[in-house]
């Protein structure tokens, strides 16, 4: 893009250059696919497969964030590219996606509703969407701090089905607050004693942006449910005002809700994207105690784990947080190229099969829930199957002006889509 | 005649005919530190066809002109991020993927680590023995320029993080004091980037005991054998920052080729060359690593996500270890002897002075000591000046003397505070005509209400007629006993200080609190 090229005493352009339509309708490896696939014309004749060498394969723009795990995967990218379809992957976080510029993409797919919601809003005409699969926001540990909190009467042990030591802990977020509200530090709640080696750092979850991530978001509306009484902020009407309370008619609710969960994310000082990444590192431990992330990431872990290593990776262990929250990402296409990936992401059993096997929770007809699949395929390959938290309570997310309001207060972020006017 | 090979013999032969398909060329700039990386970027074009030219530029923020780079290869984008956050950019971050990891440590001589070793209980060090190491003369250290280098810059960080003490990220109230005078005084090397750091460390190996840098440039200047004798790394207890060298794409178009180089560093294999050759630590979980690789590199501690917290403490540190001696600051004590200082008190003020001599064994008394190069004045006073004292330290035999000089003052009747102050902003002024400029401020510690000498309106108009930069010397009063608070809180507004109340913790907690206060 030569015509993009500053001179060099110009002020630092800080923000990424538009990516250009200049992409490569035929991939090389497709190029180079060619004559083999000629090669093999013959057998294929003579087989009846109903592959069609000649067939176009089309790339497709997709900006996405922690769902690209599942375009990543190279068995989807088979059965995609079996259907003449490649997707060319642009990392993003969900709500970064919301509140960016779309050009040049042909599907978006945020991991969640909030995020889904605001980009549909935004389009002129009406979408094809497909909501594939779900999967709950969970925070990721290791066996020491979850021992700890546990001994602090905060998380609890899911019965592990043959005695043996449990990888998955209920955890009460309204106690967990209170611990991360009265500054505690892991050391303060002897997290020493469980461990050689202690840490002097306060009880706090790494999250990645709120302004950014689908992730940070849920999870305000989870804190924001929990210090509103459990309902979702925006919603009081009907709530008993203890009698001689402060709050006046004139009082915001929601930007009350906000202010009190405020600390509780800033406490980490700056975010950091690819939560997961960390944390499934080796040096996972050391970079973040507790980290937020969704807990089909982390079922994909302990199955490749025991594949590859024969047994479970018991130091890593997850606390499913009381009251819980689902997400539900949403795959949007924004041209006939996108719709051709929706319509495949809804027909195709195959590739609804394998997010299964990627660890999501997939609905099938004739089921009730979204979990009997996943359970099977988690018993098949010896991974203990989490079971549903006692406690039922759902969060209900505030309503997509009220997290918005949330978000932007807590977050401090920044205007929405400027950069579309260019 | 690619066609021809391919349909001939197959698969096998695909990677041949794609190598010189699509030959394309990204202009990079990056950290000097990854030099290390280049010679294995010949494999990544004959993989994928995409040539990195890597300009090495120091800049922690990649500030400057980006416009002809397409991807940026930092140590940490966490500057960056910031800085597009301070000028209120729209959240348009660029892609960026993590590629390896590295946390910033201490390497130390042999000989210092095991003398340093042996002071701390357990033997395991921290920043805060390195800052009291530094602080007393036996520790000289090295460290990149931190307004100019991102290993500097996450140093500092770290450093000033464990001085808070807090468990989390710096806010703005933890860096209004300076607490890193003390570990400050022992730089004594410096570079604008950690390469130029390691060279000059490399020529002048006598010039320093330590280097504060990233583990991966530590054991690749061991594995050179450039040195006398390696350096022995250490990963401070009181917690690290970690780097990740992210690399970015800053030109949208080339998102393609992004992604294949992405894909390409991620690789095991790569990840595997990549840490044999740079000793970093690789970002998957299935490349097998060396032993030294394997060391527990301690909490990550959290980055501030305020600019204006960052930009405070890189004004305060200031550039030290340009082979000048680091100028102390100079503080001049103001200290009640009248005669309702006998005993209790009289026995807090001296333990306080010896905490600040050295005695104190927690974290934050190890930050706050007195340290080499600092200007001390103390002047005692009941119903007038009685005795001043003024030394540079030098070396423990000053704080000696200035420890028996408290401890063996004797006590008067009445109370002079505002003579004393006088005095006090005296002492200022004839300082800062000698160097001006110098970083001062005044310590005003009394348990009783004046009665003698000046009165505070005579104190006020006096204060008046000194010169501007006199004037602007702060004062931290110590409210002890029964000192006039609302008296104490007037002076601590009117000079731009501050009250700190030594009732309710003690005077060495009060004193601690208001080090580096200026």
């Amino acid at each position: 893009m030569p015509e993009d090229r500053r001179p060099p005493t110009e002020e630092p352009r800080l923000t990424t250059r538009r990516p250009a339509r200049r992409r490569h309708r035929y991939p090389r490896h497709v190029v180079a696919a060619m004559p083999l696939a000629l090669a093999g014309l013959l057998a294929l004749m003579v087989s009846g497969n109903t592959l069609r060498p000649f067939e176009r394969v089309t790339t497709i723009d997709g900006k996405m964030a922690s769902k690209s795990d599942y375009f990543k995967d190279p068995e989807v990218q088979r059965l995609l590219l079996k259907h003449g379809i490649r997707v060319d992957i642009h990392r993003l976080g969900s709500r970064g996606i919301a509140t960016q510029s779309l050009r040049g993409m042909d599907v978006v797919f945020p991991s969640g509703q909030p995020a889904a919601k605001l980009i549909t809003r935004q389009q002129q005409r009406s979408v094809r969407t497909a909501r594939p699969f779900v999967t709950p926001l969970v925070l990721g540990t290791f066996r020491d701090y979850a021992k700890t909190l546990v001994a602090a009467g905060v998380a609890r042990p899911q019965q592990a089905p043959d005695g043996g030591e449990t990888l998955y802990y209920d955890l009460d977020m309204k106690k967990f607050l209170k611990l991360i509200e009265d500054q505690k530090t892991w050391n303060g709640i002897d997290f020493d004693e469980h461990t050689r080696r202690g840490n002097a750092g306060r009880v706090l979850v790494r999250t990645s942006s709120v302004c950014e991530s689908n992730s940070a978001g849920t999870y305000l509306s989870i804190l924001a449910f929990v210090k509103n009484g459990n309902q979702a902020p925006g919603t009081e009407r009907g709530r008993h005002q203890p009698a001689g309370s402060g709050s006046g008619p004139a009082a915001d609710p929601v930007l009350d809700v906000a202010q009190q969960v405020k600390p509780l994310i800033n406490l980490q000082g700056m975010a950091a994207d690819e939560q997961a990444d960390s944390y499934f590192s080796d040096e996972g431990e050391s970079i973040a105690p507790v980290s937020l992330i969704y807990e089909h990431q982390f079922l994909k872990h302990q199955v490749d784990h025991q594949k590859k290593r024969g047994k479970q990776d018991s130091r890593r262990v997850l606390l499913y947080p009381s009251p819980h929250a689902l997400t539900e990402p949403e795959l949007i296409s924004l041209g006939e190229r996108g719709d051709r990936l929706t319509e495949l992401m809804e027909s195709d059993a195959a590739l609804r099969r394998r997010a299964i096997e990627l660890g999501f929770r997939v609905r099938f007809s004739g089921e009730d829930g979204t979990s009997e699949q996943l359970n099977a395929y988690l018993r098949e390959h010896e991974v203990q199957v989490p079971t549903p938290n006692p406690d039922q309570t759902k969060v209900d997310a505030p309503d997509l002006n009220a997290l918005e309001r949330i978000i932007n207060h807590v977050g401090s972020c920044p205007p929405a889509g400027q950069d579309d006017g260019e | 005649m690619c066609l021809l090979l391919a349909t001939a013999l197959a698969a096998t032969t695909l990677g041949a005919c794609t190598k010189d398909k699509d030959h394309r060329t990204l202009r990079v700039l990056a950290s000097p530190e990854l030099a290390d990386v280049e010679p294995l970027l010949k494999g990544l074009e004959d993989d994928t066809g995409v040539e990195l030219k890597l300009d090495y530029k120091a800049t922690a923020d990649l500030s400057g002109p980006l416009g002809s780079y397409d991807l940026a290869w930092p140590a940490s984008d966490r500057s960056y991020l910031l800085r597009l956050q301070e000028r209120g950019e729209r959240a348009a971050r660029p892609e960026s993927t993590a590629i390896m990891r590295s946390p910033v440590v201490v390497g130390l001589t042999p000989a210092v680590a095991d003398r340093l070793r042996r002071g701390v209980p357990g033997g395991r060090l921290s920043w805060a023995d390195i800052a009291d190491a530094a602080a007393d003369g036996t520790l000289r250290f090295g460290m990149a320029d931190p307004r100019r280098s991102d290993t500097g810059r996450a140093a500092l960080v770290g450093v000033a993080t464990a001085a808070a003490g807090t468990g989390g990220a710096l806010r703005t109230q933890d860096v209004s004091c300076d607490r890193l005078r003390g570990f400050r005084s022992g730089q004594t090397l410096t570079g604008a980037s950690s390469r130029e750091l390691i060279d000059g460390y490399v020529r002048r190996q006598s010039a320093a005991d330590a280097l504060i840098a990233h583990e991966s440039e530590l054991l690749t200047l061991n594995a050179a054998g450039k040195l006398k004798q390696p350096l022995e790394i250490v990963h401070p207890e009181d917690g690290m920052v970690l780097s990740d060298f992210p690399l970015m794409l800053l030109d949208g178009g080339e998102h393609e080729a992004y992604r294949e180089v992405v894909d390409w560093l991620r690789r095991d294999d790569v990840q595997k060359k990549l840490m044999e050759r740079t000793w970093r630590r690789p970002v998957g979980q299935d490349v097998p690593r060396p032993a030294k690789l394997r060391a527990e590199i301690g909490n990550a501690l959290s980055y501030p996500d305020q600019p204006a917290v960052v930009q405070r403490l890189m004004e305060n540190y200031g550039a030290p270890g340009n082979g000048r001696a680091a100028a102390g600051d100079h503080v001049v004590f103001l200290l009640d002897f009248s005669t309702s200082m006998r005993g209790r008190r009289m026995a807090d003020l001296r333990a306080a002075f010896a905490d600040l001599s050295g005695a104190d064994p927690t974290a934050a008394g190890k930050f706050a000591r007195f340290y080499r190069g600092e200007r001390l004045t103390v002047v005692r006073f009941a119903g007038r000046v009685l005795q001043e004292r003024t030394v540079t330290v030098r070396g423990d035999g000053d704080l000696r003397a200035l420890n028996s000089f408290v401890g063996k003052g004797k006590f008067g009747d009445d109370t002079a505070v505002w003579s004393a102050l006088g005095r006090g902003y005296d002492i200022a002024a004839d300082a800062l005509a000698d160097r001006p400029g110098h970083p001062l401020s005044i310590v005003l510690m009394t348990d009783g209400e004046n009665n003698a000498g000046l009165s505070y309106g005579q104190f006020g108009r006096r204060h008046a007629e000194l010169g501007t930069a006199a004037r602007a010397v702060p004062t931290f009063p110590v409210h002890f006993g029964e000192a006039d608070a609302k008296a104490l809180r007037r002076v601590a507004d009117a000079t731009g200080g501050r009250v700190v109340d030594a009732n309710s913790s003690s005077l060495s907690q009060a004193f601690k609190e208001i080090r580096g206060c200026r």
